[in-house]
């Protein structure tokens, strides 16, 4: 089963998207919020080495955005 | 063979897919995702029939509604490469290497968002450059930044930074703000904000982040720097017409030219609607329109052309 976390702010569509498209497929997830949590930010950074968001870590794949491809290609492997 | 292919699947692409499987033209739909550039809007409240929406939530109604038609092909996910005119018919090639031929095109590709073209700016995208305010605003708090443009984006991106940022300026390259006057009245009374006018932005700063911009100040002509950690760019949108570059007539805009009795282009088997066109007003109820407006025309063509021969 994969290890998925995905970091998020409140307002970003493509993380609701993201999220949307986990459920559909029933990914489990982890989400952290990082316009509060200052540290998932940091760990977010530097999974990524920048700030926007989504970023979204399968199995040590960080992926920026919500790339529908990519996303497929983690979780299958 | 099909006879129709539409680019696309914003509000003109879909409202094209739905009138030519209601036509039972042979059409199939090639789009990387639905919904349009709306997509990102928190809440859509001029989509007529609808009082409130979301962009993700219209993107889902716009799906759901083009995959109850019959007997349109859907090819979502994927992306058109290359055009080829064989004079009776046209060979597109996708991303994912898929090889599809039609009659007639219809091209929905919308726009995409304008950068700055100046130095810093590619390298620190995700690094302080923010191209979707409404998505990236939360992570500048406590932080100083600017917003370069004048116009509704531009003050909106301001609005949406106010309960973050500590310092917003607003850089406006002409000596007007453009933009709904109750919005800009919300800001010009904010404290936070400062606005700049006449500024043209010259590079973006910064080592692995972004630590200012660097501006040439049109009022005294001095070149001078600005300490922000976040850019966030909305200066507009430049039509997505490369596809069709040397089919039909493209204009200084990057538009391409249509007549707006039918849609059609210079291209006799081309049709184009919404923001890709030189329509005058950019918005989601004219791009349906102007779709439903383009297959009718194709479809008398089609009729017309099938008694003829």
């Amino acid at each position: 089963m994969s290890q998925v976390t995905i970091y998020s702010t409140p307002t970003c569509v493509y993380c609701k998207a993201a999220k949307e498209y986990f459920e559909k497929n029933n990914v489990a997830y982890t989400e952290h919020n990082v316009a509060e949590d200052e540290k998932a930010l940091q760990e977010m950074q530097d999974k990524s080495g920048q700030f926007g968001v989504p970023v979204i870590d399968i199995n040590g794949t960080i992926i920026v955005g919500f790339d529908q491809g990519a996303i497929d290609k983690a979780l299958a492997k | 063979m099909y006879d129709l292919i539409i680019i696309g699947g914003g509000p003109s692409g879909v409202a094209a897919g739905v009138y030519a499987a209601r036509k039972q033209i042979k059409t199939a739909l090639i789009t990387e995702s639905f919904g349009g550039q709306s997509y990102v809007s928190a809440d859509i409240q001029n989509w007529i029939g609808t009082k409130s929406i979301s962009g993700l939530d219209l993107a889902k109604t716009f799906e759901e509604h083009l995959r109850a038609q019959e007997g349109i092909e859907i090819i979502a996910g994927d992306k058109v490469e290359k055009i080829e005119d064989n004079g009776e018919s046209f060979t597109l090639t996708t991303k994912n290497g898929q090889t599809l031929e039609s009659k007639y095109l219809l091209i929905c590709t919308g726009s995409h968002r304008r950068r700055l073209n100046i130095p810093g700016e590619a390298e620190h995208e995700g690094r302080g450059v923010v191209y979707c305010s409404i998505c990236d605003a939360p992570l500048f708090k406590n932080k100083e930044v600017a917003v370069i443009g004048g116009g509704n984006a531009g003050l909106e991106a301001v609005v949406d930074l106010l309960p973050y940022a500590t310092k917003i300026t607003l850089i406006i390259r002409s000596d007007t703000m453009k933009g709904d006057a109750i919005t800009q009245e919300k800001i010009k009374a904010d404290p936070k904000v400062e606005i700049m006018y006449q500024v043209d932005t010259k590079e973006v700063l910064g080592e692995k982040f972004v630590s200012g911009i660097k501006y040439l100040d049109k009022k005294d002509n001095q070149e001078k720097e600005l300490a922000v950690q976040g850019v966030f760019v909305e200066i507009g949108a430049v039509p997505n017409s490369d596809i069709v570059q040397g089919l039909v007539n493209i204009n200084e805009r990057k538009e391409i030219v249509v007549d707006h009795k039918t849609e059609q282009t210079s291209h006799p088997r081309i049709w184009a609607v919404g923001d890709v066109s030189d329509v005058l007003y950019k918005q989601n109820n004219i791009s349906a329109g102007d779709a439903v407006k383009a297959v009718l025309n194709i479809y008398d063509r089609i009729v017309k052309g099938e008694k003829k021969s």
